[in-house]
């Protein structure tokens, strides 16, 4: 099962949803997909611009405007990555919407957990969703 | 009964899934803004059941953005529901004395969004 579905695969067990629903919702899941593929390119670009200001941060060079973009597109992130079922993007994303707006200068711990969430976010996004929704 | 639903969001992918998922889900017909600004048009000229409206964007955010909504006689009745990804409590305080219908959280579930805005608006319809 893919975990970052924000429905989950309704069990054997259970019930199947009326033909309209399932209808409306095979619908849904293949413009979804059709829009991710249009989509995960402008989502690379932000995820790319998060590296980017963190290795910046490493180097003790992160200047405010990068810093404010960095937040706005974690932002964006977190706001969009669920919806095409990434929910575990949007939880990375608004971490580092969190340690990339703070107002004291960030830390060794900070820096490497940036890093390492943004190791897996770039992971999740080049993977995509399997099957969004 | 045949919703109209106008989407006032910067961001493309928002207001495209939005609007594919309120229109095939719900069957409500679907109106685009991507700024508060084209927004606040398209509420006076269209006349919308109701409107779905992002809190960060840049020049007028969504806050300005429902000031000017409810201060307008043409714009003031149509009930406005707030979508945001990161919402403090002081701030849905806040919102809630603006006069906002509601607050829906992103990310939301295309699947569910329909009848999201149905329960907070009271309408029967939405999927």
């Amino acid at each position: 099962m893919n975990k970052d579905r924000i429905l989950p695969n309704e069990p054997v067990s259970t019930p199947s949803p009326a033909p309209e629903a399932q209808s409306h919702e095979q619908k849904l899941q293949a413009m979804l997909a059709a829009l991710w593929i249009r989509s995960r390119h402008t989502v690379a670009e932000r995820a790319a611009l998060l590296q980017s200001a963190v290795e910046k941060m490493a180097q003790n060079r992160l200047d405010k405007a990068t810093q404010l973009s960095a937040v706005d597109s974690a932002h964006k992130l977190a706001g969009v990555l669920g919806t095409f079922g990434l929910p575990r993007g949007t939880d990375l994303a608004r971490e580092a919407e969190v340690l990339f707006g703070q107002s004291t200068p960030p830390g060794k711990v900070e820096i490497e957990r940036l890093q390492l969430l943004l190791a897996e976010l770039t992971s999740l996004i080049e993977r995509g969703p399997v099957n969004p929704h | 009964m045949t919703r109209r639903i106008l989407i006032i969001d910067d961001e493309d992918d928002i207001r495209l899934v939005a609007a594919m998922s309120l229109e095939t889900v719900a069957g409500w017909d679907v109106l685009l803004a991507s700024s508060g600004k084209q927004g606040i048009e398209r509420a006076g000229t269209e006349q919308p059941d109701a409107i779905l409206l992002d809190v960060m964007m840049p020049e007028m955010d969504g806050p300005t953005t429902l000031l000017k909504l409810k201060a307008s006689g043409t714009t003031s009745h149509i009930p406005v529901l707030l979508l945001t990804a990161k919402v403090q409590g002081p701030d849905q305080i806040r919102f809630a004395e603006m006069g906002v219908a509601a607050i829906l959280f992103k990310p939301f579930d295309p699947l569910t969004l329909a009848r999201q805005i149905s329960t907070a608006l009271g309408w029967k319809d939405g999927g």
